[in-house]
Formats: structure tokens, sequence, C-alpha cells
């Protein structure tokens, strides 16, 4: 293979030096003649993030960083003709992703079972068919310090085997396949992706803790994961993956699919039993733990989609290979969806302990066009922020926890200098007031009531009184809802209280917002010695509240105008004052 | 369809794994579609009938990335693999025509993902 290299500018301010610099390298390349040995590329993206002109050699993958146009001599004798790096310059620069949920995501098609077996597919399943007893299988778990990918982390094997001695002989296996965290996609991708491996990891599990039958519980705004998880167990039944006697073994299970119909608090476990035996998805005091008295009243137990994809791989490479990964309470690697405000979103998978900054400024890239991160939000509604000061904070159970925030599903959102705190605690608090079930009262009047005071400090009609309130009220919830969704709904508010207490003081006792974001604290107005009368505001108004014409100059009508911020956008020399 | 056992497993591994070909492989997953996968992957179709290209066009889930979708990677070889991002129809087209079929990598559309 002949030479190729990677060209990229990625500073983060200024002109794109880019398309000079390739004229200059292919120039350089051109005199000594080598043009037709080595293929010059602009990438659009190459992974690294403001370190000035990024040159990657391949194959060997070298990679030089901040380089200028006198170092391309140097690049070429050194790298393109005698395939060494450079001494103290060139750095291999290795993925800080570490792909175990995500393996063939991407990879493989996920509606050929033939793919997912080439990439030793269901050979987990046929080694603990082979010569795994259950007992042993909950134990390789526990070993492995697989927690649950939910967000609570309870431990696998630990489930497995509470739900294996549990009594009775009817028992049932589940995957929660009803992620309903905003900005959170990782089991909608994993589902949609990589099919067989979540099955995979059922049948394991099922046959851990001896079930006959299981059950996909996958929410119905996802119609694509649904139709390949379809395809895929019709693939398995086929070919006796699933069904009785499944690799000629004595084991049999058959799996099923039931549809989750959009609440969110059918992601609880006890709801979501309830909404698969056809009930209104309310959730039920705990214990008994559906370990023990479950779905039908038997002994269930319920896997999230991300944990069963990480079993398989378990199976296959050891306990002791997955244990050697992560930090020293949670093992192996999560998945983050990261979105929001930043350059890359999508997934990324990471192994537990990485820092939040290697996340977010690392491998996406920090934030979009030229303004700067804030926090991030990780958790969901359940979540709480963490601060930029924060990020060499290492992503794992425990260490969120202390941060006042929680690992969650794997949903983080990045929020830049544009973002008002208040504003966001009053969003996650409203959704959360919109999936309340209305069961018990904490959650039902609790959640009411603190969306009533936020509302009133982002008007401007809060008082420090109204804090207070707000703190008092979320303890109340948070010691006395009878499930998840209310004891942890208060933990947006209660982590924004905490690290943004001075914005909070700022919308009650300046009535001002500080990140010019509440409608009702803000007001556009045009600096006239600035004011160009171009008439881009005019144009840009959806409400009409900008009147006058090209000589007089523009006047915005503070009675009409909605505060949309569309006006600001558009004006080039920044005349639209916001304050 | 008769049970597989063990051996069936082995086997459909090895005929799976076993030649070196020529491939595309075009991000079909919520993100991928609904930033217009399926235009690419038929402009790719159709292509590589114009061209008579040896190449397998395949689908596949999302890689991650999302942001930069539709992704659209290609193994031809004796050429490094690479992810193309952001890919409309006109880039599709580029792709087959000078990637495939002329065996130059495409300025400005790709993207380095370092996945492993």
């Amino acid at each position: 293979m002949g030479k190729t290299v990677y060209l990229k500018d990625t500073a983060i301010t200024g002109k794109d030096r880019t398309r000079d610099f390739y004229g200059v390298f292919l120039g350089i390349l051109r005199e000594k003649g080598l043009e037709s040995e080595v293929q010059l590329v602009r990438v659009a993206d190459i992974g690294i993030y403001g370190q000035g002109i990024v040159v990657r050699i391949l194959p060997e993958g070298f990679l030089y960083t901040n380089v200028q146009d006198a170092d391309i001599p140097a690049i070429i004798t050194e790298s393109l003709i005698g395939g060494k790096p450079i001494e103290g310059k060139s750095s291999l620069h290795p993925s800080r992703q570490l792909r175990i949920v995500l393996r063939n995501c991407g990879i493989i098609d996920p509606e050929s079972i033939e793919d997912y077996i080439a990439q030793d597919g269901y050979q987990a399943l046929a080694k603990v068919l082979g010569s795994y007893k259950p007992e042993k299988v909950a134990e390789e778990m526990k070993a492995s310090g697989l927690r649950g990918r939910g967000g609570a982390g309870f431990p696998t094997g630990a489930k497995w085997e509470i739900t294996r001695k549990a009594a009775g002989t009817q028992k049932y296996i589940i995957c929660n396949g009803d992620e309903g965290d905003p900005g959170a996609y990782m089991d909608r991708s994993v589902l949609e992706g990589d099919p067989h491996s979540v099955i995979e990891g059922m049948i394991i599990g099922a046959y851990a803790i001896g079930a006959s039958k299981g059950y996909f519980y996958i929410r119905a705004e996802y119609p694509l994961a649904i139709e390949r998880i379809e395809k895929a167990i019709k693939q398995c039944r086929d070919r006796g993956i699933l069904g009785q006697n499944i690799l000629g073994s004595s084991f049999s299970l058959d799996l099923e699919i039931r549809l989750g119909a959009g609440a969110f608090v059918c992601g609880e476990e006890t709801a979501l039993i309830a909404s698969i035996e056809g009930k209104r998805g309310y959730p039920s005091p705990r214990p008994p733990f559906p370990s023990i008295k479950g779905l039908w009243g038997k002994p269930t137990c319920i896997n999230n989609v991300e944990t069963l994809a990480n079993i398989p791989v378990i199976i296959l490479k050891g306990a002791a290979w997955f244990a050697g990964i992560g930090t020293e309470s949670s093992k192996g690697t999560k998945v983050f969806a990261v979105t929001g405000k930043v350059k890359n979103s999508g997934l990324v998978e990471v192994p537990m302990g990485t820092a939040i900054e290697d996340i977010v400024y690392g491998i996406c890239g920090g934030a979009l066009s030229g303004k700067s991160v804030k926090a991030i939000q990780t958790g969901g509604p359940s979540g709480g922020v963490i601060p930029k000061e924060f990020f060499q904070t290492k992503v794992d159970y425990e260490s969120l926890q202390k941060m006042g925030s929680i690992m969650g599903s794997g949903g983080m959102i990045v929020m830049d200098e544009d973002d008002c705190m208040v504003d966001i605690a009053k969003f996650y608090l409203g959704f959360c007031v919109d999936e309340s079930c209305g069961k018990c009262a904490p959650c039902r009047i609790g959640g009411t009531q603190m969306l009533r005071l936020l509302v009133r400090v982002t008007d401007g009609e809060g008082t420090q009184k109204d804090l207070e309130q707000l703190e008092q009220i979320s303890v109340a919830m948070q010691k006395a809802s009878l499930c998840g969704l209310g004891q942890t709904a208060p933990n947006p508010v209660m982590s924004t209280l905490h690290y943004y207490r001075a914005e909070y003081d700022a919308h009650v006792n300046k009535k001002k917002c500080p990140a010019c974001k509440c409608e009702h604290l803000i007001r556009f107005m045009i600096m006239s010695e600035k004011c160009v009368k171009c008439g881009m505001c005019f144009k840009a108004c959806p409400v009409g509240a900008i009147s006058g014409n090209r000589e007089s100059g523009y006047l915005i009508d503070q009675t009409k105008c909605t505060r949309c911020g569309q006006c600001f956008e558009v004006c080039k020399p920044r005349a639209i004052s916001r304050s | 369809m008769t049970k597989m056992t063990l051996k069936d497993l082995e086997a459909i591994k090895q005929k799976q794994n076993a030649p070196d070909r020529n491939w595309i492989k075009v991000g079909f997953s919520t993100c991928g579609i609904a930033a217009g996968a399926r235009e690419v992957y038929d402009t790719l179709v159709e292509e590589s009938r114009k061209h008579n290209a040896d190449v397998e066009i395949k689908k596949c889930g999302c890689v991650g990335m999302c942001s930069a979708e539709p992704l659209v990677e290609v193994h031809v070889k004796n050429m490094p693999t690479v992810f193309y991002g952001k890919v409309d129809k006109e880039a599709a087209t580029k792709i087959m025509e000078k990637h495939v079929c002329g065996k130059m990598l495409v300025n400005d559309r790709i993207y380095d993902l370092k996945l492993k």
C-alpha cells in the first residue's frame, strides 16, 4: 500500500488554513517527484481539536500536531520516505474509546444473523450451554463486577443469583428498552445496530436464572429498533437459537416483544411489569423486589439493553478481563449519548474512570462554533449538572454521585454560556411533572409546586423565600416519593441550586437572567449609534415587532416583542443589545 | 430450517470471514436514515452498476458519530479503510467514481474516526 497523508487545520479560531497548507505540501511533493506515490487528502475531521494543522501519515499512523510549512520537508524525508516518526514530534494518539457494547454497531449488518455469528456471535451462548452450570454464569458475572447500565448500578451477578434462588418454577427475564431520558439514545442504537448481542445476553441471563420466557419491553417510539428485534427473534427461532432445546441443549426459552406506550415512568421496573401485565403503568412499593415477586407474581429479572449487550463479551473473554477495565467500583465501559451544544454529537463508549473533559473536549471536540462550554448534565431528569470547573471528574457511579449528579442511563447534554441554569432546572422538572403518574402525593403535588416556584423565579417574581421553599420541597420529595421518578425529580433543581446559586440570586434579587435566556427578564434594544439601517432585524422578526425603514432606522416595539432573539442573531454590526 | 449446533456456528463464521472483498457500508440506523442514508445507498447502488464496479454495498448500524451522518465506510483493497461523513448524492457519486474506481481518496469528506 502506498502512503496516505491526512491534513486538517484544527484551530478553533481564525481562517481555515487547510487548503493553503495542502497546496504547499503538494508543491513540495511535486518538487521531489513523489506526487504519484503519496496520496494527500484534506479530511473533514481528524479526531483532534484545537492543535493547529494536524498531519497524519497512514498506514503507520504517525501524527504531527501544530505543523508549520517549514516542517513539511522533514516529515516527507523522515516519515514518508524513511518510514519513521520524527523523534519527539510524533505521537500515535491512541483512541480514548473502547468499544465493548458498541463492538458490532456500524460493523455488521444488523439484519443478518450470519454477520453477527461471523463476529463470534452466539459463541458465548454455546460456551455457556455446553460447559457452564447456571450458578457458574452468575458467579462469572459477579466476578466481572458488571453493574446495571440503566442508571442505578445494581450488580448484575447478584441480581441473577437472587432471582435464581427465589422460590418458584416459572421465572421471567425482561429486557428494559424503555429508554426515556431526554437526549439519551444509547439503547436505541444498540437495538438497531446489533440486536443479536442483546438477545444473546438475554438467553444467557435466562439460563442463569432459570427462566423459560422473556420479554423485550421497547418503547413504541423506536419503530426501527422494534422491527430489527422482531427480525432477529425470528431468525433465532428459525435456527434453533430460541425455542425448544436451544443449540441442541436441554435449555428452552422464548422471547416476545411488548411495546411501551410513551410513559416515562414505565422504565421503572415495577411500573414496567404492570405495563406488561396489561395494567396501568403505576409503580408499586418495593420490597417485594421483582427478583422475588415480579411479573404475574413470579420471580423476574429486569436488565437494561446495554447491560445485556455486555454479557456475551464477558463470557467469551472472561470475568477477569472485564474486571481489569474501569475503576475500583465500576468495571467495564459506559456508552454516553453526548448531545447539546457540542461539536460532535453522538455515541461515545469509554472505559469507566475516563475524565469528563476527555469526553467533552477530547472526543467530542468541545463547544459548537466559538462559544465556551458551561456545564454538562448527566442522568436526564434524575441527574444533575456538573460545571466545567469539575470536568476532571472521572465518570463512574460513585464519582458522579459525589458531584450531585448520577450516571443514569448515559445521556450527557452539553450546555454553553447561553444556557440559563434556572431554565434548565425548569425544563427537567417540567418533564417529571408531565410524566408523574400521580399515584403518590409527594411527586404529584411536590413536583407541581416546585415547578410553580421555578416559573415565578424565571418570570422575575421570585423571592429568596421561594428558593428556600424549593429546597424544602426537594427534600420532602426525595424522602417520601414512592418510586425513583419522584425521588430523583428534584435532583436537577438541587444540583443547579448548589452550583449556580448566584444565577438564582440574580433572577430573584436583581430580576436579571445572566445567560439572557429567560424571556421575562430580558429586552432587546436597537442601539442607534451602531445601527447601519440594513433592515436585517426587520426581516427576521417573526411577529412584526420591529418597525421603521432604511432611512429613519428601526425600533423594537417592546409590547409586541416575544424575546425570541432572532434579530440579535442576524444583526451583523451587533447593534442590538440584550440585557 | 434445520436447527443449528455449535459446528454450524463455526461453519458460518468461516464462510463469512473468508474473502477480502471491496465493500461499502452505509449507516442505516435512525440517525443515518433521518440524515438521508436511503438516498445515498440508492445512489451508490446505481453508480456501482453504471461503473460495473467490483464492490459490495451493505447496510450497517450506527458507528456513533451521529452528527456526521450519513456515514459511509469504504474499504477498497490496497487503500486505507475510511469513513466519509455528511455524504449526499453528489458525494456518493464522487466516492464511487474517484475512490472505488479511481483509487483516489475524496477530499474534504473524510472523518478520521478512531473506534478501536
